[in-house]
């Protein structure tokens, strides 16, 4: 029967190592397909109690396996799908079955997706919707939700110090949590890169080498020659043309045509305000 | 967006002004005067009577014999007690007032006022006001939901600004149903199918009150619920009509400056925001929205890096209003993250409920920004450690980064010294050789050209002047015809009279 088939494949999703991981995906698709068979993969008004707990915990599943595959796209696909369960009220689960448990930690990582791609505005709507619907109290606690939201800020504010400790291994709650910190580090780094290049007009190369978190003095002159600098010395120049370009664009003469321009828009303007 | 600058509604409204607390029409007076008002606007299917009749309803909701007038004006319009209509409305109405009517009432009333639907529809509104007034929001949402769809089925061009407020209060009763939103099941959830037909009817039918009012209405919903999403994608698929009245159009740049805010997108926000709060009042039952629309801004404001004006603060329908805001900028302005932090968890409560708290919690990076620059005018040279002090911030290396950060995003124009660990500025440039003072003029004439020629395009003439002016330069054509003739004439009579009359000279 369909709800057998269901509890099995959850109980084989529950053991399943790093090694067998790639069977995941093969378990998955039954799940759904028995889901499917039960009517429990989109939650309506008369799905029971159990048969959401079921659909919940399976995609919850494919979400953090999803995760572990670096699978962003079937992450999202699942993160979507799991919205409509999230939003129901409190009294279509069970009290014996309860919530599901990995709501925090699904959109958690969700938040963190958007973080690393950049997707700041996203980010931010997804925030306010959370902040609306389980309050201030809830959101402060729970460590899933603090870690994007710690991350986010101290990436505003350019203290990548900070984001560096983060990804560290004892500051990740999870280790899902874990497979974007790659993504992370390349991030900070090259916004690091960018920011030193105005900054500082040269910079020796052991102290570059602190500043972007690399390994070896070796990493640091590709990591210079890969980006455009000169390294010379012992030292690294920044190349100093942007600077330059900027100054011209904003020299009054070389803005003649838009003056002009706008000088004539005005008369036009006035002939007909007589 | 033209506002319609209406001659004749601004001069009569003037006039109620100086008529209203004088006289004081009984409440069921001014509700059968406002039947004549509507039959008027259906015969001449001219808007402004329509507009004038639901104008004085925020007086007469305040009468203290309201459901009386009301019921008074239905029998007035009604005579029949067994009329569908009437039954409808009265079922609404305490059980003292519906009048259990022998038909001798019916003698004297004109049959016109039983046909048209208009009047019925506005004594729906009334109905409504008085359910809203009563806070029998679940009465109020039963009737209203049946009162719109009939009044959708109508599809009558003279109903459409009765039909927008029936909308609005329908909205309302949803609104005011538990579970309130922003919870997920909230009742205004099942209100959104409704308003998107209505949408899609209003502009079929191009019907641009109630476009605007259910636009306006949908954005409200989906913000209450947090669905951002949502209201973003409505405001990319519809377009606001440019002929809604001034009103709508406030609220709606107030809803498209939240959503523009909560994506980041503050310039835009800005623009919207600051149109709000220009076009509308200041004082009156709007002075609420003003206050919501300018604490909005000054936040968003402050995300931008701008400081808001101390004038801002000082207007008096605003400085008790504002207060928690005054303290937030203060702090921002100085740079002083403890300060920040303290004001933000002292008036958390108050943030939360003008919905502006989680725009606030992203100014933590905006303090720090300030606090680079101030220490980059006042300083030509500042070690990193002092910087870490003075920002509040943990470490050295933060600091180091933060200002490297602030200097790329052109914070600030300095650069730094690693090896020594100081901040080094550049001394500023002469602004005045660069294009910005053109810039900002250019910005500002733009703006005051473009509001000309919205003024202009507002304008409005009475319907029939230009043919009096036609007739009358006929007239003035014809008298120069007479008179050219006539000299013509005169001219050959004594034409061989040299001087004429001039003889001494």
């Amino acid at each position: 029967m369909a709800e057998h088939e269901v509890k099995q494949i959850l109980r084989d999703l529950d053991h399943l190592q790093p090694a067998t991981l790639s069977q995941a995906p093969n378990l998955l698709s039954r799940a759904k397909l028995a889901l499917l068979k039960l009517d429990a993969l989109v939650p309506d008004a008369d799905t029971t109690p159990h048969h959401l707990h079921f659909g919940a915990a399976v995609l919850e599943h494919g979400a953090l396996v999803s995760i572990r595959l670096k699978d962003t796209d079937a992450f999202t696909r699942y993160y979507q799908q799991l919205q409509s369960f999230y939003a129901l009220p409190a009294e279509r689960w069970n009290s014996r079955v309860g919530k599901p448990k990995n709501q925090a930690k699904v959109t958690g990582l969700y938040l963190l997706l958007l973080l690393s791609v950049g997707d700041y505005a996203g980010f931010h709507t997804v925030l306010e919707g959370l902040e609306v619907s389980s309050g201030k109290g809830e959101m402060e606690q729970n460590e899933f939700i603090q870690y994007p939201v710690r991350l986010e800020q101290a990436l505003m504010e350019g203290s990548y110090d900070k984001v560096w400790g983060e990804t560290k291994r004892e500051r990740v709650p999870s280790e899902e949590f874990g497979v974007f910190s790659e993504v992370l580090i390349n991030t900070i780094r090259s916004e690091i890169a960018s920011c030193s290049e105005r900054a500082y007009p040269s910079l020796p190369i052991s102290n570059a080498k602190n500043l972007l978190f690399l390994d070896s003095e070796g990493a640091v002159v590709q990591f210079a020659q890969a980006r455009g600098w000169v390294a010379k010395d012992g030292r690294i120049y920044f190349p100093q043309q942007e600077e330059e370009m900027l100054a011209a664009q904003r020299d009054v003469m070389s803005s003649s045509s838009m003056v002009i321009e706008n000088t004539l828009g005005y008369a036009r303007k006035l002939e007909t305000i007589v | 967006m033209a506002d319609k600058m209406d001659v004749d509604a601004v001069a009569g409204e003037k006039e109620e002004e100086k008529v209203g607390p004088a006289p004081d029409l009984p409440a069921e007076r001014i509700i059968t005067n406002n039947f004549n008002l509507i039959n008027q606007a259906v015969d001449a299917f001219d808007s402004r009577f329509t507009l004038r009749a639901l104008r004085n309803i925020s007086t007469i909701r305040k009468a203290t014999n309201f459901p009386e007038a009301i019921a008074i004006g239905i029998r007035t319009a009604f005579p029949k007690p067994q009329n569908n209509a009437r039954r409808v409305l009265e079922a609404m109405l305490p059980e003292q007032y519906r009048g259990v009517q022998n038909g001798e009432a019916s003698d004297a009333k004109d049959p016109d006022v039983v046909e048209v639907a208009e009047v019925w529809a506005y004594l729906g509104v009334l109905v409504q006001v008085y359910l809203f007034d009563t806070q029998q929001y679940k009465k109020g949402a039963g009737f209203s939901e049946n009162f719109v769809d009939k009044v959708r089925s109508f599809n009558r061009r003279t109903m459409d600004p009765i039909g927008a407020k029936a909308y609005f209060y329908y909205a309302l009763f949803h609104e005011n149903l538990d579970p309130k939103p922003p919870s997920k099941q909230s009742a205004v959830i099942d209100t959104r199918p409704k308003l998107l037909a209505a949408l899609r009817s209003a502009v079929l039918r191009k019907d641009y009150e109630t476009q605007s009012a259910v636009t306006v209405l949908l954005l409200r919903n989906y913000i209450s619920t947090a669905d951002i999403t949502q209201a973003d994608l409505l405001v990319a698929q519809t377009q606001f009509p440019s002929t809604a009245s001034n009103n709508q159009v406030c609220r709606y740049l107030y809803y498209i400056g939240r959503i523009r805010a909560i994506q980041l997108a503050y310039t835009q926000a800005h623009a919207h925001l600051e149109a709000a709060t220009r076009k509308t009042q200041t004082t009156g039952p709007a002075a609420g929205f003003y206050q919501q629309a300018t604490k909005l801004l000054i936040v968003v404001e402050l995300l931008m890096g701008d400081i808001p004006e101390r004038s801002v603060f000082r207007q008096p329908a605003l400085e008790a209003a504002l207060y928690p805001y005054f303290k937030l900028v203060q702090a921002v302005r100085v740079g002083d993250l403890q300060a920040f932090l303290k004001c933000v968890a002292a008036n958390e409560a108050q943030f939360r409920k003008d919905g502006t708290y989680t725009l606030i919690l992203r100014l933590r990076q905006n303090v720090i920004k300030t606090g680079v620059r101030m220490l980059s005018l006042s300083y030509s040279r500042i070690s990193l450690r002092d910087i870490c002090t003075r920002l509040g911030v943990d470490s050295e290396e933060s600091a180091e980064y933060i200002t490297a950060k602030a200097i790329r995003d052109g914070v600030i124009e300095a650069s730094l010294d690693h090896q020594q660990g100081h901040l080094v500025t550049t001394p500023a440039r002469d602004a005045y050789s660069t294009t910005e003072p053109s810039e900002a003029f250019h910005a500002r004439i733009e703006a005051l050209l473009a509001m000309r020629d919205e003024c202009v395009m507002a304008m409005r003439y009475p319907m029939n002047k230009h043919r009096q002016e036609i007739a009358e330069a006929a007239k003035a054509r014809e008298r120069e015809r007479e008179i050219a003739i006539e000299v013509v004439e005169g001219e050959g009579d004594d034409g061989d009279d040299g001087d004429g009359g001039f003889e001494g000279m």
